[in-house]
């Protein structure tokens, strides 16, 4: 067989421990079966975990992976993925990150780089293509992500962590350039390894299969994404931030820790008020035909401008309306090197603990001149600031109010509150690596964001979720921005939603729902591209591996299997897949008994699609999908998830 | 003839550089007029019945005969996308 192109062929192994380092075994055979990206880490973190390992072990791997596409002249294909199991939730985490640290790690001539042991002093790891240089970080130990980048050579990919991460906050992230890893506590793994910086350098690059066919497709890729309604005008213009109003419209925003879906300041937290009054720029990852990111000042300074998640999740969700504030503490947090999400909706939670009595943490709805305090706080893990920098979901251990700790399995929920979409509840409770809108399948878009399919119905959902799971885990792995997906949704659809075509098409989505399941059972049937799935040709042309639609399910099916079967190892539960009480028993508009979740009755749906049991994927299942597990370890998990 | 409050967001926004206006109109459809009218030019990304998302007073609405009255607000939206 010939080799397949795209990828740089070598994987690295770097122990902290005795700072050492080889090659780990990955062939062909194991690219073929994975892609790539978080799929590659799931089935390499598969063949590792063990019952009980948790995050801050010593031998607890962190798996960083590119995917096929990056540096092959893919539109939008600079992301990489971090996986590794997280401190915040206990199981596996895949954070994806559109930093360059991605396309330098292929420069220097590795596909992937997985961390074990713990170095007893902070250490910046140095990646070359014939060496790996420790050097000692206890200069850089105390400085912000920006700071440490500032430290390290110019012309490198980086990989830093801030003061939360060298504090273990649970979700601490890791920051490549001004992205970030954020979700999942990554960069609390690396502060718990010492591992202050990653840097790597090279001139290498991948060769393609197909070159002047895949220049051809990428051609027609860039056009299909500037022509489309989303891609090419609704993020260009205003940004992820965008969709507050649509969001404030369609009863989901976020609003006072998820007790409701609409916000009146919301016009002030808008990406309209962004873009007209503070925005400094667009700005985009690199090789990115979108550019979404925005450019906002900050004490003199350009800095990356807030996204959707933290104007919702600090505006709307603790009642504040000052969209100034939010800029500066976006700023903030990503100085401090913490996830957004997860801080913001931890800050939501400990406001409403206080506004019930249970215990006050100084914070209170609408009280905004101590936040950034708390945030430094949580960084440094100073007074009250430690409690907050375990999450919602420890903290509701401690002082209860789990009804209202708004997590799935540990991880916060995005700003996006479901009892209006609750198919994306599904999403939320059914995602692998816990409360991420991404992971979930992101099915808000079909449910009134992109389309405006019945967003209170229940059927149809699970057949949705899964297969938007499985084709954006594929995409995902292939080293794509999971923008990218959106062009999948034919822009009439978009572009015209009161045609009478479009209405009619829409109101058949629920019923779709049987074909979808025969799709995402035998995912290897839809064996055609599609023209707006230009990622199935890319992958062909770049690779040589053969691509098709079908293919692209598969290896979603394949790795959001595989990730599960991690999580059950590491002690996930029969039946993990939850939601807070508020979101799945109490109606979000009293009057109208179909403003709550109804996830029991998806999960019947979705865990016969999926071929699970109670949240659990069967043994023939992963047989049929050629997960590779030993019998025993998988008998011995499944009896444990029981127990 | 209703007196009404249009405010429009995304696109629309953005192309007309219009945050809100106030507009007399008999029903829905007669708005989309209105704009046409006040903004001429500036609605040139499209800013037509079948095109836009439509909430009046909050709710989602999508007849073009719906009936308005005096102090009604309504919400026009471009398409969507995620974040």
């Amino acid at each position: 067989m010939e080799p397949y192109n795209g990828y740089m062929g070598r994987v690295l192994f770097v122990d902290l421990t005795n700072r050492t380092h080889r090659l780990f075994p990955w062939t062909d055979r194991d690219r073929k079966r994975t892609l790539g990206g978080k799929v590659m880490a799931a089935d390499i973190l598969l063949q590792h975990i063990r019952p009980g390992m948790q995050a801050f072990d010593e031998d607890n791997w962190i798996v960083v992976t590119t995917g096929p596409l990056t540096g092959c002249g893919c539109p939008n294909s600079s992301r990489f993925n971090i996986s590794t199991v997280s401190p915040l939730t206990g199981i596996v985490t895949s954070s994806n990150c559109g930093g360059d640290f991605g396309l330098w790690l292929k420069r220097a001539g590795y596909d992937a780089v997985i961390f074990t042991g713990k170095s007893k002093s902070p250490v910046t790891v140095s990646i070359r293509r014939d060496d790996v240089v420790f050097t000692d970080a206890s200069k850089l130990w105390g400085l912000t992500t920006t700071e440490t980048q500032e430290k390290l050579p110019k012309r490198t990919g980086k990989l830093v962590i801030g003061p939360a991460g060298e504090h273990r906050v649970l979700y601490a992230c890791v920051f490549s350039n001004e992205r970030t890893a954020g979700r999942g506590g990554v960069g609390a793994v690396f502060g718990d390894k010492k591992l202050k910086a990653v840097t790597a350098f090279g001139t290498a690059m991948p060769t393609v299969r197909d070159r002047e066919k895949l220049r051809k497709t990428n051609e027609k890729w860039v056009k299909i994404l500037q022509k489309h309604p989303l891609t090419g005008r609704q993020l260009p213009k205003l940004g992820t931030a965008g969709l507050i109003a649509p969001m404030q419209a369609h009863k989901i925003l976020a609003t006072k820790n998820f007790s409701a879906g609409r916000f009146d300041g919301f016009e002030k937290i808008s990406g309209e008020e962004l873009a007209e009054h503070h925005l400094v720029s667009n700005a985009a990852c690199t090789t990115c035909a979108i550019r979404c990111a925005r450019m906002c000042r900050v004490d003199g300074k350009v800095v990356k401008g807030p996204e959707l998640e933290i104007l919702g999740l600090l505006g709307a969700n603790i009642l504040n309306d000052d969209i100034e504030k939010i800029i500066r503490w976006n700023y903030v947090l990503d100085e401090l090197g913490m996830d957004s999400i997860s801080a913001a909706g931890t800050v939501a939670f400990a406001m409403e603990l206080a506004e019930k009595g249970v215990r006050d943490f100084g914070l209170a709805f609408g009280k905004t001149d101590n936040i950034e305090e708390m945030f430094r706080k949580i960084a440094y893990r100073e007074g009250d600031g430690d409690i907050l920098a375990d999450g919602s979901r420890k903290m509701s251990e401690r002082f209860g109010g789990a009804d209202y700790a708004i997590n799935a399995k540990g991880m916060e929920l995005a700003a996006y509150t479901p009892r209006h979409a609750v198919g994306h509840g599904l999403g939320y409770a059914t995602a692998n690596r816990g409360g991420c809108h991404l992971n979930a399948g992101y099915l808000v878009v079909v449910e009134g964001l992109g389309l405006d399919v019945d967003s209170l119905t229940p059927h149809g959902k699970a057949a949705l979720a899964i297969m938007f799971q499985n084709l954006m885990e594929a995409v995902s792995a292939g080293g794509e921005c999971l923008f990218t997906s959106y062009a999948v949704l034919p822009g009439f659809l978009i572009d015209k939603p009161n045609w009478p075509l479009t209405k009619a098409i829409l109101a058949a989505f629920p019923y779709l729902g049987p074909v979808i399941n025969i799709l995402s059972h035998f995912p290897q049937l839809p064996a055609i591209n599609i023209p707006l799935l230009p990622e199935s040709y890319a992958i062909k042309y770049a690779t040589g591996i053969p691509s098709t639609m079908g293919r692209m399910l598969t290896w979603g099916a394949y790795g959001y299997n595989a990730e599960r079967m991690a999580n059950v190892i590491l002690g996930q539960k029969a039946d993990a897949d939850q939601l807070p009480a508020r979101l799945t028993d109490e109606p979000q508009d009293p009057r109208d008994p179909r403003t709550k979740v109804p996830l029991n009755k998806m999960k019947r749906v979705y865990n016969r699609a999926r071929g699970w049991k109670d949240g659990i994927p069967t043994w023939t299942r992963l047989k049929t999908l050629g997960v590779k597990i030993d019998r025993e370890v998988y008998k011995e998990a499944v009896k444990e998830a029981y127990r | 003839m209703a007196k009404v409050k249009v405010k429009l967001f995304g696109v629309y926004r953005m192309d007309t550089h219009t945050p809100e206006l106030e507009l007399e109109a008999e029903k829905l459809g007669g708005v989309f007029d209105a704009l046409h009218e006040t903004l001429g030019g500036r609605t040139e990304s499209g800013l037509r019945f079948k095109d836009a998302v439509i909430y009046v007073n909050g709710e989602s609405c999508r007849k073009k005969s719906t009936a308005l009255a005096d102090g009604d607000e309504i919400w026009l939206l471009s398409p969507a996308s995620g974040g």
